[in-house]
């Protein structure tokens, strides 16, 4: 028999070292919140994709639109798709990672965060943000591109883009977190989340110029809740330009609107129908 | 003090009234108006076969899941009324590992103490306060985890998952602590281990013990056994009064004079019947078994005496199918 040391002195139980209700709920936020930075940063797929995707999607995609049809634009096309991907990564990066939490239902990892004596907001909110500043780091790969496709830019410029990006990580959350309240099943989750990225990175215009959509697709370009959080970081930067007025479509207080009505919604909706669903079964 | 004796009087650490859940689109409940009550210190067995209800019942009272209809306290608290207070008294250690494969062993559990609002949560580790450092180290030195905790949970084997859980869930000292079937996975050496320190656990702090389990031999320890079938509770008692009401107490005997063994043993007043397996049952419910035993004057070639295991009594209790009985056996192996 192995012999095990007492659990005397481990089992007297303590007082809670955090009293307050408001104290424990956003103790527990920061805790979930780094948790999402600390599988970002862990995770070697993760890591992987902050290279290839801008190396995709900017240096062969992009790179290409650049040579063959970006003399045409009454702009550069180069700073044009680089706002746009920036918009783009923070906004779907969010997404993904609180949609994750779809995944962690199935392998049960959830369990643990629901039954803690926090509320599920703290839960989703955590969430959200950490996916965010997680989502931060997904920049790296694309601020790195931004030197070896030699995109003229101000370093100004980009900073103000860089500013605004909680508010486009947390609209991008706010659009996990929907998604969150109606599916459950992983297998739903994975196509959904697919659906959610990619016909929005075209449809949105954060690759290629969407001004001249019309029909169908102008129709979507205008249903699509990344459209508003690309213009409103185009708004940024290029606000006081010549390109202003053919780069950007909306004016900013219609984007900035746009943006904080659907995150407002998005984030109600999709909690409450998140909370329900999770004990209603 | 656990067990009956300590029913009398005391008040119920958890109370179940009229518990009923039904999924939605099921054609009946999974759980079908069940009562009972744990008592404080209580090691509560909690046992049924697959898809009796246990894990709908667990899932309840530990807050997962909603109840159709029905009562339950927890520690005093109305589980309607104050769930984040009963997440608070309870810890769990949940059937299917809930532990994020991508952080440490320790990053888990720093984590879990956040949730719990135990300690103030820091980004790393050495930047959390003593009390927490010394509490971890201790626990893990119990288990035997002390070297792996800075190690990527991704790495453990089951064995070591479920030892980190159990270190997870004892860090914020619950008053109930909910075991689904916790040593599923796990070696006997382990598994002895972990009883040894549990035992531990509720002698220093009396902590309520709620388990399920299909090793019913961890069963036997029990204070009290509720058999579950069907969502509808089967028998509730302690293992003796279980075994009591299910199954006979016995001696088998054989003899190479075999006939004249059972001449005596009628002319005795007993009972005696030749089992399937050849030999000479003889039932001694209201004596002991070395009572008759001393009376026999034939000599004996064999000579057990039977005391029936909790095993048996569920298996006789539930009336299991073939397969049913297989799959308690090789669980039991």
């Amino acid at each position: 028999m192995t012999a095990l040391p007492t659990a005397a002195g481990v089992a007297t139980r303590p007082a809670t070292r955090i009293d307050s209700r408001v104290g424990r709920e956003l103790n527990a936020m920061v805790a979930i919140a780094w948790r999402e930075v600390l599988r970002a940063v862990k995770s070697k797929v993760s890591l992987a994709f902050t290279v290839i995707f801008p190396v995709i999607f900017m240096g062969i995609l992009g790179g290409s639109i650049s040579q063959n049809l970006g003399g045409a634009l009454p702009y550069a096309y180069l700073p044009f798709m680089l706002i746009g991907m920036i918009a783009n990564t923070l906004y779907q990066g969010t997404i993904t990672g609180v949609t994750n939490l779809v995944e962690e239902r199935e392998n049960d990892f959830t369990a643990e965060l629901f039954v803690a004596p926090i509320s599920r907001y703290a839960v989703l909110l955590g969430k959200t943000i950490g996916a965010a500043i997680a989502s931060l780091i997904s920049l790296v790969g694309i601020l790195a591109m931004v030197v070896v496709m030699s995109i003229p830019l101000d370093l100004g410029d980009l900073l103000r883009v860089l500013a605004l990006s909680p508010v486009l990580a947390l609209a991008g959350g706010s659009l996990g977190v929907l998604f969150v309240g109606f599916v459950r099943d992983p297998r739903v989750a994975g196509i959904g989340v697919a659906l959610l990225v990619f016909p929005q990175m075209f449809l949105a215009g954060a690759l290629i110029p969407i001004n001249a959509s019309n029909g169908i697709l102008g129709l979507l370009a205008k249903l699509m809740p990344m459209t508003y959080s690309i213009d409103l970081a185009r708004n940024i930067f290029y606000a006081g330009k010549p390109e202003y007025a053919t780069a950007v479509l909306h004016p900013m207080w219609l984007d900035l609107g746009v943006t904080a009505a659907l995150f407002a919604l998005f984030t109600i909706v999709g909690t409450y129908f998140f909370v329900r669903s999770d004990r209603n079964r | 003090m656990t067990g009956p004796a300590a029913r009398i009087g005391a008040t119920p650490i958890i109370r179940v009234e009229h518990l009923t859940k039904r999924y939605s689109k099921a054609p009946k409940p999974a759980v079908d108006d069940i009562n009972f009550d744990v008592m404080p210190g209580e090691l509560f067995a909690f046992l049924g076969p697959n898809g009796a209800g246990k894990t709908t019942t667990i899932s309840i009272l530990t807050t997962t899941l909603a109840k159709t209809s029905g009562t339950v306290t927890i520690a005093g608290r109305d589980l309607d009324r104050d769930q984040t207070g009963v997440r608070g008294e309870i810890g769990i250690i949940f059937q299917n590992a809930s532990l994020d494969q991508h952080l440490s062993g320790e990053e888990n559990i720093r984590l879990h103490v956040a949730l719990y609002g135990i300690h103030g949560y820091r980004p790393f580790y050495r930047l959390m306060p003593a009390e927490y450092r010394t509490r971890i180290e201790r626990l893990a030195a119990v288990v035997g985890l002390e070297d792996a905790l800075s190690k990527p949970v991704s790495t453990y084997s089951g064995g070591m998952k479920r030892k980190l859980e159990i270190v997870r869930s004892l860090m914020h000292r619950p008053r109930i602590l909910f075991l689904d079937e916790p040593t599923s996975g796990l070696d006997p050496v382990s598994r002895r281990d972990l009883w040894a320190y549990l035992r531990d656990v509720r002698r220093e702090d009396s902590t309520t013990i709620f388990l399920t389990t299909h090793y019913l031999e961890e069963a036997e320890e029990a204070d009290s056994v509720c058999v579950i079938d069907h969502g509808r509770i089967a028998m509730l008692g302690t293992p003796d009064e279980i075994k009591g009401r299910l199954l006979d107490r016995s001696i088998l005997l054989d003899a190479d004079d075999r006939e004249g063994l059972l001449t005596e043993l009628r002319g005795l007043g007993l009972e005696p019947a030749v089992d399937p397996g050849g030999l000479v049952r003889v039932g001694y419910e209201d004596r002991t078994a070395q009572s008759i035993i001393a009376r026999i004057r034939t000599p004996l070639s064999v000579l057990r005496v039977h005391e029936p295991s909790l095993e048996e009594a569920y298996v006789e209790l539930l009336g299991t199918t073939a397969g049913e009985a297989e799959e308690i056996q090789e669980a039991a192996a």
